[in-house]
């Protein structure tokens, strides 16, 4: 097991390589840089200006200082937009409310979906089956972009209940509209998913075989099918995770909660190339280990396998 | 006094299309320590009958009538009541071992919620019991095996604990769903052997639900026949297979065939041509070992160095128990898997040698059928269009029309109204399938037909009327067939010679009905003697042969040689046995006298 997880980590190193050098590239080759503008700069001024970032050095050169300013400083560079800032300082500013509203939507998406799944499955074909199954359908058509203003609408405009944006240091009521907007459509799929899942397993062999023995229902139910029924969930969790905190420039927008996900969008389109690539290399960092984490839980959940 | 009493029970399922019904009122009651074998072909609702009176049906099921335990009404309890006699007083155990048993937890923690829901026990008391009753079901290193999961466990020794399980509060019968239907013949004759010493030591009542006639001559005092939801004959078993009045059971007795009588085709004439000559074939697949930081994968020795003939014609049958390699073998000839090592050579070209477009080109002769009919069939496919397949590839010259009237003619032959030509698998029975198989196989008349298991998974009656197509084609046709199943007794009604394989290696091959009546080697002398019979007073007083242990691993080096202890003994572990010709065409593998492998301790840690 910890010969494993060593193994995965080195394994993530030479991936994190590969993502730095194809970033970087396919950057470069997009038009444009970051300080081209509607208005012409001097030829001189941008030139200085280049030679200032060490833009007028020859591409692999550039990727070299980057590189190893990383590895020895952990120095990501700095901003090529705002001044005086270097992309440790907005990553350092933006992550932790990505992070904060990311993981409250994961862990609501999470809780309610699988209670939801999990009940309609264990009455199948009552109502409560039919209410899941409709709010699971509704809430998968329903992503955060849309979400969004709706809630604005609903209990800003309407109601005058919640503030309309902001973060204000991560108070709750500047927490539950973007919380609500980032789960609901992956609620509903983690409601789907785990009740298909709950399904299949109590159908299964052993199911049957602990019922037969006569075990209480809530012994075959969370005892025997809960972990079978969890594995596909699982896997489709790990992804999840790194999604609510990458596919968070809506919620940014429409909430102005100042996380991530809006600096990531934004040093795209004006070729912030230091930032994107700051936070490219940490969402995939997060999806390497968010992978391992979901990997191990598989080991926990299903004893056949083995690291 | 009857422990079980079922009076005019029906059960139904709900569909889409209305209410199906599977049981039509059966009557029937179980005795205190008695057997009955309650005996059916799939769809016969023997063990929906059971399920219903123990309220196991699914969700859409419905059960009506009565089912006493005792003189108490037990059908459609709630469940909470239900569940003071399912483990209790009644126990269970299902057809498929490898799939009844929680995956996630341990063997000691699934037996011992038994006793704590029903007897209160935990901690070392059921502890002691679990191990106890482990032993008592004679499962080898018993303790060892309360920590392990079930996937730890071969089929054999789960099936084992799921006995040792439903035994745990000493039941008053025992439902037996189909326990040895999964399992290789002399690991079905121990299980066999376990339950009913259980019921006579325990004076437990046992319902024996099987569509095996040689099993229920083995273990059953008294018979209920089963077909379309109705008992159509009960009585004893000596009375049934004696004079059956029913036809149904008739035909079931004589669809079973047999290992000791019945017509098996006779050798073939020594100068007839040689089609297929394999030499020397291995096939080895790299292992990885399940632990260490720098694991070197060790070659699993799956085709261990076989070499036979076959003539035009013939039928030569492969026998032997999961893991002998045998399905290996079969496609190894056929370049399905790419053998490590040896010779294929067929009507003197050999096979190993050619690349991708020679090979293809001798695949129109060299067809094959598979176990699974459904699944080996594409779903999104007509049944038509597999067959005609083949003739797409290997005839372009031939028009749609040509093709169309081809495959009507090959369905007819195989007893498919061609009509059915536009269904597709679903629709269709899994005897159908298999004909669609073997119609696919056949169509462009090949000269080699591997048979891989192509009967296993069929009733009894449709595996007879398979068999018998089989054998009709070869006539019309003249084809030769490797015929491979664990079933020796189809094995002997269809080959002209066999060949037993264990662990890769070939230990006996020689003329069919010889190798059944009087085989050499010990191996073929223990799987024969565990072939049921269907007739009791023969079954009953017939001696078995028990190699001790259970079938071993193809991993562990020492097994190969489980029939050589003497090399064993003098550290010779890589000897490689003789095959030895005892008689014209009777090939037999060097072997210790009887006595001597007998005396050998079990072998430890069957994986």
């Amino acid at each position: 097991m910890f010969a494993y997880i060593v193994k995965r980590l080195l394994g993530a190193i030479p991936t994190l390589l590969f993502l730095v050098v194809a970033a970087f590239f396919m950057m470069h080759m997009a038009p444009g840089g970051p300080f081209t503008s509607e208005r012409k700069l001097p030829p001189e001024v941008l030139a200085n200006i280049e030679a200032q970032y060490g833009l007028d050095q020859p591409l692999w050169k550039q990727l070299w200082d980057y590189v190893t300013g990383i590895v020895l400083h952990f120095d990501f560079g700095p901003s090529f937009r705002y001044k005086d800032r270097d992309v440790n300082d907005i990553i350092a500013q933006g992550f932790p409310i990505s992070l904060t509203y990311g993981t409250l939507s994961f862990i609501v998406a999470t809780l309610i979906g699988v209670s939801l799944g999990i009940a309609a499955a264990i009455r199948h074909n009552s109502w409560i089956d039919y209410f899941a199954v409709s709010l699971g359908i509704v809430a998968q058509a329903l992503p955060n972009f849309i979400m969004g203003p709706i809630l604005i609408l609903t209990f800003t405009l309407w109601l005058g209940w919640l503030p309309g944006g902001g973060w204000n240091g991560g108070q709750w009521q500047y927490l539950i509209m973007p919380v609500i907007a980032l789960s609901t459509s992956y609620m509903g799929n983690i409601a789907r998913l785990t009740r298909s899942s709950m399904l299949e397993v109590l159908n299964s062999n052993f199911i049957r075989t602990a019922r037969a023995k006569g075990l209480p229902a809530r012994s075959v139910i969370w005892r025997h099918a809960m972990k079978p029924t969890l594995l596909p969930v699982i896997s489709y969790l790990g992804p999840v995770f790194v999604y609510v905190l990458t596919g968070s420039v809506f919620v940014d927008l429409y909430f102005s909660t100042g996380g991530l996900g809006q600096s990531y969008v934004n040093s795209a389109l004006t070729r912030d190339y230091a930032v994107l690539l700051g936070v490219t290399i940490l969402y995939g960092a997060l999806t390497i280990f968010v992978n391992l984490l979901t990997d191990l839980a598989y080991a926990w959940f299903d004893p056949k396998m083995r690291y | 006094m009857a422990v079980l009493t079922v009076d005019n029970l029906k059960v139904s399922f709900d569909t889409p299309d209305g209410p199906v019904s599977a049981v039509k009122g059966t009557s029937f009651h179980i005795e205190a320590g008695e057997c009955l074998g309650i005996v059916g072909e799939s769809g016969s609702g023997k063990s929906q009958t059971f399920m219903a009176a123990m309220g196991l049906l699914p969700s859409n099921g419905r059960a009506s009538g009565s089912v006493r335990l005792d003189g108490h009404e037990i059908l459609n309890l709630p469940v909470g009541k239900l569940n003071d006699v399912r483990g209790a007083d009644v126990g269970m155990i299902f057809q498929d071992p490898l799939t009844a048993l929680t995956p996630h937890l341990r063997v000691g923690e699934q037996m011992a919620e038994v006793l704590k829901v029903h007897r209160g026990m935990t901690g070392s008391a059921a502890r002691r019991l679990c191990l106890d009753w482990l032993e008592r079901v004679r499962i080898p290193a018993a303790s060892r095996r309360l920590r392990q999961f079930p996937h730890e466990l071969s089929g054999g020794m789960r099936q084992r604990v799921m006995i040792a399980q439903a035994m745990l509060c000493e039941p008053r019968l025992l439902i037996a769903d189909e326990p040895t239907t999964a399992l290789d013949v002399t690991v079905q004759a121990e299980v066999l052997d376990l339950i009913a010493g259980l019921q006579k030591e325990h004076g437990t009542a046992v319902a024996l639900i099987t569509h095996d006639m040689g099993v229920v001559a083995r273990m059953c005092d008294r018979l209920e026949v089963m077909q379309y939801g109705e008992v159509v004959e009960s009585g004893s078993v000596g009375k049934i297979f004696g004079a059956a009045d029913h036809a149904y059971t008739r035909r079931l007795l004589d669809a079973m065939p047999r290992i000791d009588a019945g017509d098996a085709p006779a050798p073939m004439p020594a100068e007839t041509e040689t089609l297929l000559d394999v030499d020397d074939l291995r096939v080895e697949f790299p292992i990885r070992p399940e632990s260490g930081f720098f694991r070197k994968p060790i070659p699993l020795k799956a085709v261990n160095g076989v070499s036979f003939s076959l003539a035009r014609g013939e039928t030569l049958g492969i026998v032997g128990e999961s893991g002998c390699g045998k399905s290996t073998l079969a496609r190894a000839v056929l370049r399905l898997i790419e053998p490590t090592d040896g010779n294929v050579s067929w009507l003197g070209t050999p096979l190993t040698d050619l690349d991708k477009r020679a090979m293809k080109k001798e695949r129109k002769d060299l067809q094959i059928v598979f176990q699974d009919p459904l699944a080996s069939l594409d779903p999104r496919m007509t049944i038509a269009a597999s067959i005609a397949e083949p003739l797409k590839t290997y005839r372009p010259d031939m028009t749609a029309r040509e093709r169309r009237a081809a495959v009507a003619e090959m369905m007819e032959r195989v007893g498919l109204d061609p009509d059915m030509q536009n269904r597709y698998p679903h629709e269709m029975s899994g005897g159908q399938n298999q004909r669609v198989g073997i119609a696919r196989a056949m169509i462009n008349r090949p000269k080699l037909i591997i048979c891989d298991e192509a009967v296993s998974a069929l009733d009894v009656s449709i595996q007879a009327q398979i068999v018998k197509l089989l054998k009709d084609l070869q006539a019309e046709f003249g084809m030769s067939m490797l015929f491979i199943s664990h079933d020796l007794s189809v094995v002997r009604e269809i080959s002209n010679r066999i060949m037993v394989l264990y662990l890769g290696r070939i230990v006996e091959m020689g003329d069919g009905d010889m190798i059944c009546a009087t085989p050499r080697h010990p191996y073929t002398q223990s799987l024969i003697s565990a072939v049921p019979i269907p007739d009791p007073d023969l079954e009953r007083s017939r001696e078995r042969i028990r190699i001790p242990g259970e079938l071993p691993s193809p991993l562990d080096l020492r097994a190969a040689l489980r029939f050589l202890p003497s090399k064993l003994a003098a550290g010779d572990e890589d000897y490689v046995p003789r095959l030895d010709q005892v008689a014209p065409g009777h090939w037999v593998a060097e072997h210790d006298p009887l006595d001597r492998i007998l005396a050998q301790a079990p072998a430890q840690d069957a994986l």
